[in-house]
Order: C-alpha cells, then structure tokens, then sequence
C-alpha cells in the first residue's frame, strides 16, 4: 500500500481528486453532474495550456517563470491586430507568433548564454510585461470582436474550439514524449552530461522547449481573451506560479527528467477542483490561497516522507541482502 | 589591487554611478540631495529583504514566500493593534509571525528534502491566503486595510534619524549587521561552505540544518521588519504590502552577485544592486518615462547584466585547454 502511494503519484491524487469531488458532492447536493465537469475544464484551460506549456522546460531541468509576461503579450497581440482590421486566422497567427518569438528570447539566453533559468526568465517576465504595457499605453484593450469570443464560447458538446485544442494539444504532448525525440527531453533533463555524451543536441533540446513553451503560453493567451472578451493590463500575472505548484502537485520533479502528462493533467484538475468547490460550499473566494496553498504544502509533505521511508526500507533491504551473501560466502568458506 | 579592482561590486558602484550621473544630466533637480536621501523611502523594503535573502541563496537555498510573509506579518500586527495592544506588543506579535513563517519553511524543506523553491512557492500561496483570512476576520477587506495606528508610529515613517529618513537608516543598520554576520563571522562561513557543498559540510560535522533555518527565519523577520515599516509609511497594513518587492528583491541578490546554485554572493553588492534597482526606477520616473516603460526597463537590466556575466565567462571557455600528455 506504501508502496503503491510513493511510486504511483498520478493514481494517488487520482483518488484524492475524486475523494475531494466526492465529498463535495455529499455536501453540496446537485455539484456531481456533466456541467461541473465541463465548468472545472473550461475554467482550468488558461491554467492547463500554462502547465503544459513549463512541462517540458522544467523536464529538462529548467524553469521558467515568465509564462504569465508572455500569455499577457500575446494576448495583447491577438487584441490590438483584430482592433486593427486583420482578419482573425491572421490575429492568431501573430499571437502565436510573438508568443515564439518571446519563447526564443528565453532559450536564447538559457541555451545560448548560458544563463540559469530561473535568473534569466525572471528578468524576461518584467522585460515582456513591460512591452505588452507600452504596446496598449497601459490601457486595457476592450470590444473584441465575437469571432473571437466564439472560440471560448461552449459548442459541441458542451466543449468550447479551444477546449477542443487543449484537449488535442495534451494528446499530442502525450505521443511526443513516448517518441523517441521525445524521450531526448528526459534524457537532457535527468542527466545533462551523459546526454551530450551520447551526441544529443542538448541546447536544441533546451531551446525548442522554451519555444514550445511560448506557443503554449500564447495559446494560453488566445483561450484567455476569448473567454472574458477583454484583455486587462494583469492578464496571466501570477498564473506562472499557480502552474508550477499544480505540476509539483502532479509529479514532475523541478530537478528534471521525471514526470507525467497524466500527472500534469490532474495536478491542474485538482486545483481547478478546489476553487471551483469552494465556489459550490459557498466559502468566501478569499479562502482560495489558503486552502490550495495549504494543500500543497500537506500533499507535498506526505510525499517526501513517503518518499525518504521507502528509500530507508529499500537501503535497509538491500543490505541486509548483500550482509546475508557475505554471511553465506563465510560459510563456504569454513566448511571448506 | 587588481584583484579589488577586478571585484563585482566595483562594476555595481560603477553602474550606478554612471546612471545616476546619466539621470542627473536628463533632469538635474534628480540629483538633489533631498530628493535622493528621500526617495529611498520607496525602496528599502526591497532591499531589506533581498539582503537576508542573499544569505539564504548563498546557502544553497531559495525563498520566495516573503513577497506575502510581508502581508502577513504586517497583518497580525494590524490586528494586534486593532485589539488594542500596546504599541511593543503589537509589533512583537508582528516579528514573531516573520519568525514562524521562516521557521515553518525551513523544517518543511528539511522534512521533505524537496527543492527550496517548490515548498517556498507553497507556502507563498499559503501566507497570503491566510493573510487574506485574517484581514476578512476584523472586516477589513480589500485594499483598505488595516489602519487606525497611534500618531507616534505612523509619525516613524516620516521621522529622520541622523539627518536619515528612518526606512534608510533601519536598512543601513539592518544590512551592516548581516554583512559582518556573513563576512567577519564563523556563521557566515558556515553559510559559505553549506552553499558551496551542501553534503560535504554535513559529512564534516557542521549543523547545516541549523544555519539554514537561521537564514530562512532571518529573511521572515526581515520581511516582518518591510511588513511594519510599509504599515508605517503608507499608516496602513495590506495584504498586499509585499507583492511588489517580491521581484525586484530577488532581482537584486542576483544582480549583487548572488549565485543561484549557492555558495557565492555578497551582502555588499546586493546593497549597491538595491540602490541601483530603486534610482533606477525613480530616475525613469523623473525623466516623464511612464511607469510600465520602467518596469520594462528594470527587466532589462537584469537580463542584460547576467548575460553580460555569464557571456564573458563563456569567453573564457573558448580558450582551449589541452590536457596534457606526458
């Protein structure tokens, strides 16, 4: 059972996920039906297309802080071209753009310069905040046309275009990472050296992560805007971090090469879950940070726990092993 | 000589010379000495917290929670206040909140041995959480926050201490303390070797678990000491006091030379990086450069200056080192 909790993470915040929906649901009569499951989605999507977007910058031992600078600019992007007349395949084109371009400032400076991550993309996170500020003087860019705001309205089947995406966009993460290219990012992440020895193209690897990850955070961007129809100054400050402690949540270890598409999933999931209980047992909203906040740190204590006991019982297990080997080879040796 | 010369905070001195002199030359009422010793006031909070946390990432260490322990703290202090405690008491209550919040962190990451950042960014979301918790308690929501402090503090925010304004002179005296702590003492060596090689210093018998919790819980009352000295100034406590230093602080450990991967860094050079950082800021504003330019401009800088550090010594790989064969 210890066993199972420690080595399977993504199957235990399963159950505490649906342990969590499930006493929602008791308390809170009319919470288990389709429209909260399409609510939780459609409102994690930001949240989701972020995570999945650091996912695979932080497999390869990297971080990157500056998501929520880069949803803000090219959802900014995205707003002052349609406002400007260009048709919308044109609009999100750019945003996607710009969110690639911003992407590949990152992994130039991580891949090529040589800059720790963390260090560089927090200098970008003010850097890109700061020129989606200039580019709208400060002002919130409003009255997005409806094309736009139909992509985040629900559809077919209950699911909006962009839920569609994100849902698309998590299967193909999935397929990549079981690719044999794929795997190059956990083999960067889990062991720099021996993979530039085994001739990888270590900084490609780096760099087009950070890329992937811009592209991600715009088509954060572009769900963003459609959904609420505005594009406020502070669009996606924050969101960065939320992303970060959901894919801790789920599994993937900031020290690289481990983790899940499964894990990442339901790290956002469970946290979306959460806020949107709180809303269902009618806790004030200010509640939120405390009690994910606290979550976090519990779920994460557990874990570590679990994790250094079972690495006791494993060491403690193998020596007594080898001691028993030694012990028999003694006795060979006496009889002889 | 050379080697002082050669020494990073030279460059830090050098850069803010040359940039107050270039925003004195835009605008020269910017290089009154009024206006330079009071403007400070807007910024040492930012390096109040950036020099303990230079400790901790020397350390091997990281901490983000303080942009909300700065809420926090400042917070139960509000409400100690509120309560009708007396002055002393009150700001005790506060410390002790910034002591705890160090405290809970550093066991935390003891306990799970899990990447500083990750539980830190936990109990970010936590701190402010409960932040916002404790102001809903006393009905004081939003951005109002909690006032109603006695003449005699809120009079500290404006007082002046040896011609000083009190912020400056509470982080100048804050900051030389830490500076003889990490650089004259047994401790500050300590900080040095556990940053360096975290296994080596605990295979050799130093309690590192020790002078990790002693850095963490001094930058949670550093961020107790901003909380209250914010309080002060603004003659209100808000949860979200902090949240604008959360940045610029770290900005400036990095910037004074800290390494992210521990074992280097200054007090010293994150002092000069505060002032830099500030006047920066303060300059573009006074040069009629509007706000969101600045904050552009601030994130810039970094990235320009530790690519600057990290180029020139990816220069220096490119000279070939042969092995030598015998």
């Amino acid at each position: 059972m210890l066993d199972r909790i420690a080595r399977d993470r993504v199957a235990t915040l399963l159950v505490v996920t649906i342990a969590v929906f499930l006493l929602v649901g008791a308390v809170a009569p009319g919470f288990l039906s389709a429209r909260t499951a399409t609510s939780v989605w459609s409102s994690g999507l930001v949240l989701m297309l972020v995570a999945l977007g650091i996912f695979p910058v932080i497999l390869t031992r990297n971080i990157d802080v500056s998501g929520g600078s880069i949803l803000g600019l090219s959802a900014v992007t995205l707003g002052l071209m349609l406002n400007a007349g260009h048709p919308l395949w044109f609009s999100l084109g750019g945003a996607l753009g710009a969110g690639m371009l911003a992407g590949a400032a990152n992994g130039a400076l991580v891949a090529g310069l040589g800059v720790p991550s963390i260090v560089a993309t927090l200098g970008t996170l003010g850097l890109f905040r700061g020129v989606m500020l200039i580019a709208t003087n400060g002002e919130w860019i409003e009255e997005l046309p409806e094309a736009l705001k139909a992509l985040g309205a629900k559809s077919i089947g209950g699911l909006s275009v962009m839920g569609i995406v994100t849902a698309l966009v998590i299967c193909l993460v999935w397929l990549f990472l079981r690719s044999r290219r794929g795997r190059w990012v956990m083999v960067v992440g889990d062991n720099r050296e021996a993979a530039r020895h085994l001739g990888l193209p270590v900084k490609r690897v780096v760099f087009l992560s950070f890329v992937w990850g811009g592209a991600m955070y715009a088509l954060a961007g572009i769900t963003f805007a459609a959904q609420i129809g505005f594009v406020p100054n502070q669009a996606g400050s924050g969101i960065e971090l939320r992303a970060i402690a959901a894919l801790v949540l789920g599994g993937v270890s900031l020290l690289g090469g481990v983790g899940t598409v499964a894990g990442t999933v339901i790290g956002v999931i469970f946290f979306t879950a959460i806020d949107t209980s709180l809303v269902f047992l009618k806790i004030p909203a200010y509640w939120n940070d405390l009690i994910g906040g606290a979550m976090l740190l519990i779920v994460l204590l557990i874990d570590g726990r679990l994790r250094i006991a079972l690495e006791a019982r494993d060491r403690a297990a193998r020596y007594r092993r080898s001691s028993h080997k030694t012990d028999a080879a003694e006795d060979q040796g006496g009889a002889a | 000589m050379k080697r002082l010369l050669m020494r990073w905070e030279v460059v830090l001195l050098l850069i803010l010379v040359a940039e107050l002199a270039l925003f004195g030359a835009i605008n020269p009422r910017f290089l009154r000495p009024s206006s330079l010793l009071f403007g400070t006031s807007d910024f040492v909070q930012v390096g109040i917290v950036a020099v303990p946390l230079t400790l901790v990432i020397i350390a091997g260490g990281i901490d983000v929670s303080f942009g909300s322990t700065v809420g926090l703290a400042a917070i139960t202090f509000g409400i100690a206040n509120f309560f009708g405690l007396p002055l002393p008491l009150a700001l005790a209550v506060g410390f002790g909140t910034g002591a705890l919040a160090g405290c809970l962190n550093a066991t935390i990451i003891r306990l799970t041995r899990l990447q500083p950042l990750v539980v830190t960014l936990g109990s970010l979301y936590m701190f402010a959480g409960a932040a916002t918790v404790l102001s809903g308690v006393v009905g004081a929501n939003g951005y109002e926050g909690i006032g109603g402090f006695p003449e005699a503090f809120t009079g500290l925010g404006y007082a002046r201490i040896l011609g000083l304004p009190m912020p400056l002179f509470v982080f100048l005296c804050f900051a030389a303390l830490l500076l003889i702590l990490l650089h004259l003492t047994r401790f500050g060596r300590l900080v040095f070797q556990i940053g360096q090689n975290e296994s080596a210093a605990r295979h050799s018998g130093m309690p590192v678990f020790r002078v990790q919790l002693i850095t963490y819980v001094l930058t949670g009352l550093a961020a107790a000491l901003a909380g209250v000295l914010l309080s002060a100034y603004f003659g209100s406590a808000r949860v979200d006091l902090g949240s604008a230093t959360l940045l610029p602080a770290i900005t400036a450990a990095v910037l004074g030379g800290a390494s992210i991967y521990g074992g280097q860094g200054s007090v010293l050079g994150t002092i000069i990086a505060t002032f830099i950082i500030g006047y920066l800021q303060q300059g573009l504003q006074m040069s009629g450069v509007p706000s969101q330019v600045s904050s552009a401009l601030s994130g810039a800088l970094l990235v320009l200056v530790v690519a600057l550090r990290h180029g020139t010594a990816l220069l220096r790989d490119f000279v070939p080192v042969r092995p030598r064969r015998a």
